[in-house]
């Protein structure tokens, strides 16, 4: 009974978060492209929630807490694809071209696609007055995820310089907390 | 002479604005000959047959965004703030490949055919058989250098790198290992100097 009440409080908060939602401009862009390309479905935080998945640590991170290490609290817009199928067979480049040419105004920093491994990463970065909009969109063949923050141009300088990690970095820093 | 003065009037226009285009093409010639950004789209084919692709590109906004942030207190950042500063850019494009022979030489002309432009000097050409092979190219205008190249290849991989701005030999080997520049080796090898 107690663990019920908890999921429900947590659902409740869950759900009355405003950032999770694929509405934006350019992430929206982005989560609806991936939706039609592979005939996927993006979950909302709250099915997630349902399903057990980060449930506490994504209400610290979505809420922008003072936990967040990189991303500006409150900047950060999360959209994930569970247990659904990314191996059908498209293609790299024409999901990368698709990618680019949604992404007006967008600078691609990185992409890195291995079809060997079936995965994608992709950074894209816009200038946000003195922040950076950060997307990252990391696709691998049973899920994917759209991350986008609100970067300091500080954080920005220090994440670039290691573009390997830095998708990774920040997809980690956007969805959990210092105690996983 | 009334005849003489309209023709000329006539013409001059045509002339001078024929004048112009040439002028202006031959200025446009002379920008790309001398741009140290190469062009790698067409390799974009080979991503296809490739196990892995890599595309980095930090252009002359964020290079300048790097060396304005990067802290002077820290050694490690300060190291880098001063290796970055007056850099325009930095591109890396790499492919890695399941087996060998999935690429030829014939897929790396476009790149080869820029570097053969005489604003480009190839300062080391490095050949193995097993290690496969790098060269590294240099553009100067004037006398200051404007851009490098990196042209690496093994059996299995090919890795380009554009560097733009003032770079030499030594900022590129401490940039090693940074913003998506693999490691090439170069400090410790002993390359064959070719010009």
């Amino acid at each position: 009974m107690r663990r019920f009440i908890i999921c429900v409080a947590v659902l409740a908060l869950l759900g009355s978060l405003p950032v999770t939602q694929a509405k934006d401009d350019g992430f929206g862009d982005v989560v609806k492209l991936i939706e039609q390309f592979y005939h996927v479905k993006h979950q909302g935080i709250p099915l997630l929630a349902r399903a057990g998945l980060k449930t506490a640590t994504t209400v610290a991170r979505i809420s922008g807490g003072p936990r967040r290490q990189i991303a500006e609290a409150g900047s950060v817009k999360v959209a994930y694809f569970d247990d659904q199928d990314f191996k059908s067979n498209v293609s790299y480049t024409g999901f990368k071209s698709s990618m680019n040419s949604v992404l007006i105004g967008w600078s691609p920093f990185i992409q890195v696609a291995s079809p060997k491994d079936e995965a994608q990463t992709y950074i894209y970065l816009r200038e946000a007055g003195e922040k950076f909009n950060v997307m990252v969109v990391t696709i691998e063949p049973r899920e994917a995820c759209v991350v986008q923050v609100n970067l300091s141009p500080a954080n920005l300088a220090k994440l670039m310089r290691n573009p390997d990690e830095m998708g990774n970095t920040i997809t980690v820093d956007a969805t959990t907390n210092d105690n996983q | 002479m009334k005849l003489i003065s309209r023709t000329l009037l006539k013409i001059a226009p045509v002339k001078l604005a024929a004048l112009a285009v040439l002028l202006t093409l031959g200025a446009t010639a002379t920008a790309m000959a001398q741009n140290p950004r190469i062009q790698t789209s067409q390799l974009d084919g080979l991503a296809a047959k490739a196990s892995e692709t890599v595309d980095v590109n930090i252009d002359e906004s964020l290079m300048a965004l790097t060396a304005k942030f990067l802290s002077s207190k820290d050694d490690d950042e300060r190291k880098v703030k001063e290796i970055v500063s007056g850099l325009k850019g930095i591109y890396v494009k790499s492919f890695e490949f399941e087996n060998e022979g999935q690429y030829t030489d014939a897929d790396l002309e476009s790149i080869r055919s820029q570097l053969r432009n005489p604003a480009w000097s190839r300062i080391i050409n490095a050949r193995s058989k097993k290690d496969g092979s790098i060269e590294v190219y240099l553009m100067h205008t004037g006398e200051q250098i404007s851009g490098l190249a990196v042209l690496a290849t093994e059996l299995k991989e090919i890795t380009v790198i554009n560097i733009v701005g003032p770079v030499n030999l030594e900022k590129l080997t401490q940039l090693e290992g940074e913003f998506g520049i693999p490691e090439l080796g170069l400090e410790g090898s002993k390359p064959k100097r070719k010009n």
